[in-house]
């Protein structure tokens, strides 16, 4: 039973969450025009209608509060069409709804955290009402009472008796209905409603019912929790019968016979109400008024909501992480059994046939591989249309005029990855609008660049890496006025003149340095790109930036596609296997006795391309026994991550393999191998296990410590 | 008298948690330098032979390295030296067993594997000498005679005081 709760829990956030991130999307689209599409309004109604729902249901009553007055106002704006309002009266509408997604999103994000939800969400409830009560004022014919909602506290009133009367399904033969509402969060509501009418036909009753597809169409459900079901009788002798079965049925909450209004105008449903409790006779109270057919409420999503949903399913993201390790394990065993030593056994027929068979596993295996990797992929556009928001929202703070253009939102990124560069990129993005981005448009001007801003957020494919870039065009990096602000920090490891333009400008990345004098709302605050940074060589990526004074200043993401597969190099030490990524290797070669260079203390150092790098030991510094100690007689690897280059001497190279990454198990992440270069460990095609070496962590273990 | 009764209760509620009708326990017994030592079984996943251990750098000694056991990357501890003695010989008797700590898996090298026996934990005496390691947490004479000694399992885990 916990579990599901749980479960329902899941799917309820990801849904509620979704449907927020279509909101932000469309709430920002629609500013940019400065105006709702009557099909937003729609959606938007939509919208608020599911998450009342839903989190009624889960009995989160602040969010299903906010929601409902979402609704209520919309509901009237859908009424009178959205021309009817003012551009005064849009841009508080905006406004009003971006702070009601807000608000929205903190409920839920208590929801995900388990804290318990506000409970008093008058006020914001009020403002909405008060927002309502000046349009439906400004409007000349006041509206009739029925769309201003009189009272703050009215529950399901007006809109939900006026759209369930509404709702009697079309079918002339029909000459009383019986209306029944389900017990509230039972789950499967169609189903169970299909058991009720299956129940009800084994005892010789003939009816109709509607929803008509109930139980092959799990969209009804949602229909059915909030108005109910019906079922159309022929004759009234049979309605009563059936009536009087119902109470034998479970799960029913209520349920009203209808008599069909004969050609009468107004529709006078009577009420019968078996279970006369609180709900039941508000539900059955008949709606005072009706002035001709309005849009019913389900029209719309029934038109544009189910195909998209049908297409997809959401998993649990363990499972694929599962999926993947046993795919990545097969590939594994796959090559464990095509290379074993006793298929030389075999005759030579034998074999070839084998081998035939081997083949075509390996294909299969292939396909396997690749479609488990794509599972995981993402577009990265839902990152980036929230940087959307945060560009409006900044923008009206700082009151720069900035227009954010994105490109490439349909590049895929494994879902990890995505989640590890969002608050980088929200990040960037910040700095752009804020140091980026001048301050007045007169200085734009005299630049002889637009008024208006620009950031270009793009996302590209490389064969093996996700490139994102962040670009603006403001007022761009000066690297003199970073080495002052540098030196005043004490961030300085050498002289100021020896800095070259490229690492003046990496100084913004180390940690506690803040260009900005004071500390606002959005940034300033020195822990901002040295965490950057941080998060993306977190994911193995790496950040560079270029800038141009006066031409904006550019930031790149370089980050592999995926975490879990990686192109390695295997090398020997000793008896050990070692593994670097490929990535990282820029060349390796073998050199002379002479063209070993010691400095004072004896480190040993190599000249290549004009410039010198240190070498690193990999069997000294692991302590391995091993037969190369001499640098002539091993090999050396020229390494290099985003700002370190060096030299590792190892005994032999292997060749080159595809391998999964797999971490270390939980007992040896006590002996913190991450701090000395070792990231994880890999399984060879002969079952021995590699080690992966990490280069950033070798380097800052072995030697920034000299 | 007081203590002697919140002593008998606490105990009998650790038995009840363990198991509902006896405080008898199944035990896997085996050898290492030269003390026989059991482990309850409900920690033990499997005993295995013939791996080969790939070594890691920069650990302590006792970590022998880490197998590949189907996929599962497990690491192996060479309990001798855990208990800061010499190392396991290799006699070709010597094993791995295969254990599940709270969900950390641990594979720990011993001399030989002996057989599955149920000791009654209410013969468990504790060790009475103030030893060194603390690895070892009770002791049981058996009727035949032979004495075994508990491994405490949580203590295998834990790496502090190392």
């Amino acid at each position: 039973m916990d579990n599901g709760m749980e479960s329902m829990l899941d799917t309820y956030l990801f849904e509620t969450n979704s449907l927020l991130d279509q909101l932000d999307e469309m709430l920002v689209n629609d500013e940019k025009l400065g105006d709702f599409s009557s099909d937003d309004v729609n959606e938007i109604f939509r919208i608020m209608h599911t998450i009342k729902g839903s989190s009624a249901m889960m009995e989160f009553g602040s969010l299903s509060s906010i929601a409902h007055h979402i609704e209520d106002l919309f509901f009237y704006i859908r009424d009178k069409g959205i021309d009817s309002l003012g551009v005064q009266h849009k841009k508080e509408l905006f406004n009003l709804m971006f702070r009601s997604e807000d608000c929205l999103r903190g409920q839920v994000e208590k929801v995900e955290n388990g804290t318990p939800l506000d409970t008093d969400m008058d006020a914001f409830a009020s403002e909405i009402n008060d927002f309502l009560k000046k349009i439906s004022n400004a409007e000349e014919d006041a509206p009739a009472a029925e769309a201003a909602p009189s009272g703050v506290s009215q529950t399901e009133a007006p809109v939900a008796v006026s759209a369930a009367a509404e709702h009697l399904p079309e079918d002339s033969s029909a000459v009383c209905f019986l209306h029944v509402f389900l017990e509230e969060g039972i789950g499967m509501e169609n189903l169970r409603a299909y058991m009720i009418i299956n129940a009800l036909k084994e005892c010789e009753l003939d009816f109709r019912y509607y929803p008509e597809n109930m139980e092959s169409n799990p969209e009804t459900c949602s229909m059915i929790i909030e108005d109910g079901f019906y079922m159309a009788f022929e004759s009234e002798d049979m309605a009563a019968k059936a009536s009087d079965m119902l109470p034998t049925q479970s799960y029913i909450r209520s349920y009203e016979l209808v008599a069909i209004p004969q050609a009468a105008p107004e529709p006078a449903p009577v009420a019968e109400s078996a279970q006369p409790s609180g709900e039941a006779s508000g539900q059955a109270k008949a709606p005072e008024h009706k002035e001709g057919p309005k849009p019913p409420a389900k029209q719309a999503p029934a038109v544009q909501g189910p195909p998209a949903k049908q297409n997809l399913i959401s998993v649990n993201l363990m499972k694929l992480d599962n999926l993947m390790n046993i795919v990545g394990e097969i590939v594994i065993t796959e090559s464990m059994v095509t290379s074993a030593p006793e298929l030389n056994q075999l005759t030579r027929d034998a074999y070839d046939n084998f081998m035939k068979s081997a083949r075509q596993l390996r294909k299969l295996t292939d396909d396997l591989q690749d479609i488990a990797m794509s599972l995981r992929m993402v577009p990265i556009s839902g990152v980036f249309q929230k940087m959307n928001r945060i560009v409006r929202d900044m923008k009206q703070k700082l009151g720069k005029d900035v227009r954010l253009t994105l490109i490439g939102e349909d590049t895929e990124v494994d879902k990890t990855i995505v989640d590890s560069i969002q608050d980088p990129i929200m990040h960037m993005v910040r700095n752009a609008m804020d140091h980026g981005i001048e301050d007045d448009a007169n200085e734009r001007i005299h630049a002889g660049k637009s008024a208006q801003g620009e950031i270009i957020l793009s996302a590209s494919h490389t064969s093996n890496e996700v490139v994102i870039s962040i670009s603006d065009d403001g007022k761009g990096m000066n690297p003199e006025k970073l080495l002052a602000k540098a030196r005043e920090r004490g961030i300085l490891t050498k002289p100021e003149n020896e800095y070259t333009r490229k690492e003046a400008l990496g100084l913004v990345m180390l940690p506690g340095f803040s260009t900005n004098q004071t500390v606002t709302e959005f940034s300033g605050r020195g822990v901002g790109m040295d965490v950057v940074k941080k998060n993306v060589e977190s994911v193995g990526g790496t950040v560079s930036l270029t800038s141009e004074e006066g031409q904006g200043t550019t930031f790149l993401m370089k980050i592999p596609l995926t975490l879990a597969i990686m192109d390695g190099m295997k090398v020997t030490v000793g008896s050990s296997i070692f593994t670097i990524a490929i990535a990282n290797i820029r060349q390796s070669f073998k050199i002379l006795a002479d063209e070993i260079i010691l400095d004072e203390s004896g480190n040993e150092m190599v000249e290549r391309m004009g410039s010198f790098y240190p070498i690193l030991r990999l069997h000294q510094f692991y302590g391995i026994e091993t037969q190369v100690t001499e640098l002539v007689d091993g090999i050396l690897l020229w390494v290099e991550t985003s700002d370190h280059s060096f030299c590792l001497f190892v005994d032999d190279l292997i060749g080159e393999q595809q391998v999964v990454v797999k971490p270390f198990p939980a007992f040896l992440t006590t002996f913190d191998l991450k701090n000395y270069g070792i990231s994880g460990c890999t399984i060879l095609g002969d079952g021995n296990i590699s080690i992966i070496l990490d280069i950033q962590g070798l380097h800052t273990a072995a030697l920034e410590t000299i | 008298m007081s203590e002697q009764v919140n002593e008998q209760d606490i105990l009998d509620l650790e038995i009840s948690e363990a198991d509902e009708h006896s405080t008898v326990e199944r035990c896997l017994t085996f050898e290492s330098g030269e003390l026989i030592l059991y482990i309850s079984t409900r920690y033990i996943i499997e005993i295995i032979n013939g791996h080969s251990i790939t070594t890691l750098p920069l650990v302590p000694h006792y970590v022998k390295g880490i197998i590949n056991l189907r996929g599962q990357v497990l690491p192996v501890v060479d309990l001798q030296l855990r208990m800061g003695k010499g190392e396991t010989a290799s006699t070709g008797k010597n094993c791995v067993i295969v254990l599940d700590i709270d969900s950390v898996s641990l594979g720990i090298m011993v001399d030989s594997v002996r057989q599955v026996v149920d000791i009654d934990l209410k013969n468990v005496r504790p060790i009475p000498l103030k030893r060194q390691q603390k690895l070892l947490d009770g002791m049981v004479n058996m009727e035949d005679g032979n004495v075994f000694m508990s491994v405490d399992c949580k203590a295998l885990i834990s790496t502090e005081d190392l």
